[in-house]
């Protein structure tokens, strides 16, 4: 007899749908696998083998053929393992009475039984459901990052023997309650803007870089709190939508990252070390390509803490997924698409030795030195980088008046109001935040006053700038205004606009 | 072809294609008597006075000097021997550079020159000052300075828009020091002068930055030093120029400030104190025109007198006492450093400089 079980392969972030064949016939005991299955997967003959005898089952003493179709695709991984076992109890009739064709098996088998939780259910998930499957078995330890999806039957099993109980129906499991999403409230960021004492002018312009999509660069000396105020930029972004939240859960579900809750409930805040490669920051891999840390920040924060230290390399293979908010990894497997859409916060110390420009402290690098080092950053990056600004170690004895300290959900109320005349603004074109508005859209939606044009063009002399630094003045200005709720850019707004700007020939 | 006589050519060879130190070109004219007479008997003399042979002979060093005068049309270059018409009056009274290389406007050599320098580590403030100071005497002088970062290249972004700049290498003509400045350099050769005594593919060496402050200091009326510090080149230029009888003015420091003290020493000694341009147009008794005054809004008249009551102050700080959001005071700031008025500091402070 025939037994055919459905179940999954991934491909990037989309899965593919898999056909389990199992064939037992009579003839010397040989347990073979065929359709192209890799290590791992061959490996799961024992597996199963040992699983199926500890559960009490009858593991079929005849000549056993198991076949993956399509046979063209590799099949990689252990989540194949319940369905190899399925279909084999299928084909030696020991599942009589069970009704098995719609249904998508997921798991990887433990030698006593149980089911192991495997990595990228969700977007296997999101697939099958998009292929017309609406029935799952999946492994318990995956239930919290299933029950999102809606709109399906999703059995958590805990181990083999309970997935046969319930197939001929001896003890039916209950499926999986569908649960809402709310954008929990960071209950376990600790990140808040209220306990970042001083820097008003990174505050403000963490504000305007969340507020209008642009790129950020935190200049300064070491300890300053630069970091601090990197961490807490997650949380004065806009909450997460559901799907958006899907999304970066697919990414991360793909990587194997996701944490307790089973989605994404914060936007994730990534910081990749300085030694990082290319390949581990941009995503890759011998023949399954894994999301790199671009991706993994996808809808979040991306920070690269002291910049030049970077690999060159490593840098420039940004530039391309920050223009295009996706990455195209390809490998001799096949090209792989992710979505890279994030913020990117750098920061960096003025000078090797770190107190350029410091009140108190001298510094000791010559300007062949601070040349060099800073020249490690190459000017197409910096063009994608929209605000620049200085983080400094002003002590705050000096600022007398007892200043209130704003926490991130006063601001972030206030991002959300820019953000929604943004949507109101370009609800008729594809573009989110005024970061992403071309040269056309400059033209259309950032009018510039006689007045704005004259200190646009006087920047431009004192300050030599590029005519890129201009568009990206322009885009700052634009939503200063917005977060002053002013239709048009006035002069004010271009002025701080213009002293985001450190010095252009960096 | 730009004509050289024969004695001219002569010292542009031994200068140009020769790797001797100054002293030994010296001592072999002295001996020689006339240029042309060295050139001809080069090994006698060379023999004579050095105690070694040269390699080369008449026909080789004609070669060599043919190849060098090419070079030179082909780029643009002239050379300026002392024994040459419009060879600077002025430098002659010291130890002159035999041969002076130029790319650029060698008219500029015939006006009033004067010298400002700095050493490459210049406070922000300081180097506005510069452009400023530059800027306002290129209305009556050439401006001469090196081409290192920070003083002098304030000086050369100042007196470059009118292309009153004369810019002396401590390399020849086809290298550039610091590299970065590059750019700098063509800008210099396009509307300015640059100069150089060293042949043309000199790097630079310890010494050819001593050499060279002494051409600055030679070629002007007065030297100006924005910044030095205890030890500093700019202190040798102004050193020079005091010996060959220049007007040394310097630029005031607050005590303790380490790019100042040599400026304060030089005070100390007798320097002329200038916190701009007028203080050396009054030295001359040059009338300059009339400066513009640019107008204030209300709020930036106001932040600009807190701020001048300081000097220099935190943006945080100056908002705080303006009773301002800091992000408007930071708009106000960028218009006035637009106006020419504040300049950026270092860590969100901004410092007057007028």
């Amino acid at each position: 007899m025939i037994a055919k079980i459905i179940c999954y392969a991934l491909s990037g972030l989309d899965g593919i749908p898999v056909e389990v064949e199992t064939d037992i016939n009579r003839g010397v005991p040989s347990y073979d696998m065929v359709g192209l299955p890799d290590t791992a997967v061959k490996e799961s003959k024992e597996r199963v083998r040992s699983a199926l005898k500890n559960s009490g089952l009858l593991f079929p003493m005849n000549r056993i053929t198991i076949n993956f179709a399509p046979a063209d695709l590799k099949k990689e991984g252990a989540s194949f393992d319940l369905a190899i076992a399925v279909s084999l109890l299928k084909a030696s009739e020991q599942l009589i009475g069970a009704d098995v064709a719609d249904t998508v098996f997921l798991g990887e088998l433990a030698l006593n039984g149980d089911l192991r939780p495997i990595s990228g259910l969700l977007p296997i998930l999101i697939s099958a459901k998009g292929h017309g499957f609406t029935r799952f078995i999946i492994p318990a330890a995956n239930a919290k990052e299933a029950r999102f999806l809606g709109g399906a039957e999703i059995y958590p099993a805990e181990n083999l023997l309970g997935v046969v109980k319930h197939l001929v129906g001896l003890e039916p499991i209950e499926p999986l309650e569908t649960a809402e999403f709310t954008a929990e409230k960071w209950q376990c960021s600790s990140a808040d803007l209220k306990y970042v004492k001083g820097q008003p002018m990174a505050r403000r312009a963490i504000e305007i870089a969340v507020a209008g999509g642009h790129n950020l660069l935190m200049v300064g000396p070491p300890g300053t709190g630069k970091t601090m105020l990197a961490r807490c930029i997650p949380t004065i972004m806009p909450d997460l939508s559901f799907q958006e939240a899907l999304e970066i859960t697919k990414i991360h579900s793909v990587a194997g990252i996701l944490g307790e809750e089973g989605i994404v409930t914060e936007r994730p805040f990534r910081t990749p070390h300085h030694t990082a490669t290319t390949v581990s920051m941009c995503g890759g891999g011998n023949r399954v390509v894994h999301p790199g840390e671009i991706s993994l920040a996808h809808g979040g924060v991306l920070f690269l803490d002291e910049l030049p230290e970077y690999k060159r390399s490593t840098l420039e293979a940004l530039r391309q997924p920050l223009e295009d908010g996706k990455i195209s990894v390809s490998r001799a497997g096949g090209t792989f698409t992710y979505p890279s859409r994030f913020m990117l916060c750098a920061s960096m110390n003025p000078c090797p030795c770190g107190n350029y420009g410091s009140a108190n402290l001298v510094c000791t690098c010559t300007p062949a030195e601070i040349r060099r080092y800073r020249r490690k950053i190459s000017g197409p990056l910096l063009d994608r980088i929209d605000l620049q600004v200085e983080v400094d170690n002003i002590s705050y004895d000096e600022l007398t008046s007892g200043e209130k300290q704003e926490g991130s959900k006063e601001v972030k109320e206030r991002v959300n109001m820019a953000r929604k005349i943004q949507r109101n603004r370009f609800s008729e074109y594809k573009l989110n935040t005024n970061a992403e508005m071309g040269e056309r859209e400059i033209e259309e939606f950032c009018n510039l006053d006689a007045e704005s044009e004259k200190i646009l063009r006087s920047a431009f002399e004192r300050m030599k700038l590029s005519a890129r630094a201009r568009a990206r003045i322009i885009k700052v200005s634009r939503t200063i205004a917005d977060l002053d709720g002013c239709e048009n850019i006035r002069p004010k707004h271009v002025f701080e606009a213009v002293s985001y700007r450190l010095e252009d020939k960096f | 072809m730009a004509s050289y006589t024969k004695e001219e050519q002569a010292l542009i060879w031994l200068c140009g294609c020769t790797e001797l130190e100054p002293r030994e070109r010296v001592l072999l004219l002295r001996a020689a008597g006339s240029p042309v007479a060295l050139f001809e008997r080069f090994e006698f003399f060379s023999e004579k006075v050095l105690g070694s042979r040269a390699a080369c002979d008449l026909a080789e060093r004609r070669r060599s000097l043919d190849a060098l005068l090419a070079e030179a049309e082909e780029k643009g270059y002239f050379a300026l021997t002392v024994l040459s018409e419009g060879y600077p009056e002025a430098l002659k009274a010291s130890f002159p550079p035999l041969v002076l290389f130029g790319a650029g406007k060698r008219e500029l050599l015939r006006e009033e020159l004067f010298c400002i320098v700095g050493s490459r580590v210049t406070p922000p403030w300081a180097v506005k000052l510069g452009t400023d100071i530059a800027a306002r005497l290129s209305e009556r002088f050439a401006v001469v300075t090196g081409l290192a970062e920070g003083g002098d290249l304030s000086a050369v972004r100042g007196a470059l828009p009118r292309g009153k700049i004369v810019s002396v290498l401590p390399c020849g003509l086809d290298e550039c020091y610091p590299a970065a400045h590059a750019s700098v350099k063509e800008e210099i050769i396009r509307s300015g002068l640059l100069l150089s005594e060293y042949p043309f593919r000199e790097k630079t060496r310890k010494y050819s930055f001593h050499a060279r402050n002494r051409i600055l200091a030679g070629l002007c009326k007065g030297v100006l030093v924005l910044s030095a510090g205890e030890k500093s080149g700019a202190l040798i230029t102004a050193n020079t120029a005091l010996e060959y009888g220049r007007d040394v003015f310097a630029v005031p420091y607050n005590p303790g400030i380490a790019q100042g003290i040599g400026c304060n020493e030089l005070l100390k000694r007798g320097a002329y104190v200038c916190t701009g341009a007028q203080d050396i147009f009054d030295c001359y008794g040059i009338v300059p025109q009339e400066e513009k005054t640019v107008p204030l809004a209300p709020e930036e008249e106001r932040l600009y007198g807190i701020l001048r009551e300081e000097g220099e102050l935190h943006t945080a700080v100056l908002a705080e006492r303006a009773g301002l959001p800091v992000y408007e005071t930071a708009a106000v700031l960028s218009a006035l450093e637009l106006k020419g008025l504040v300049v950026k500091a270092g860590g969100n402070r901004y410092s007057c400089v007028k």
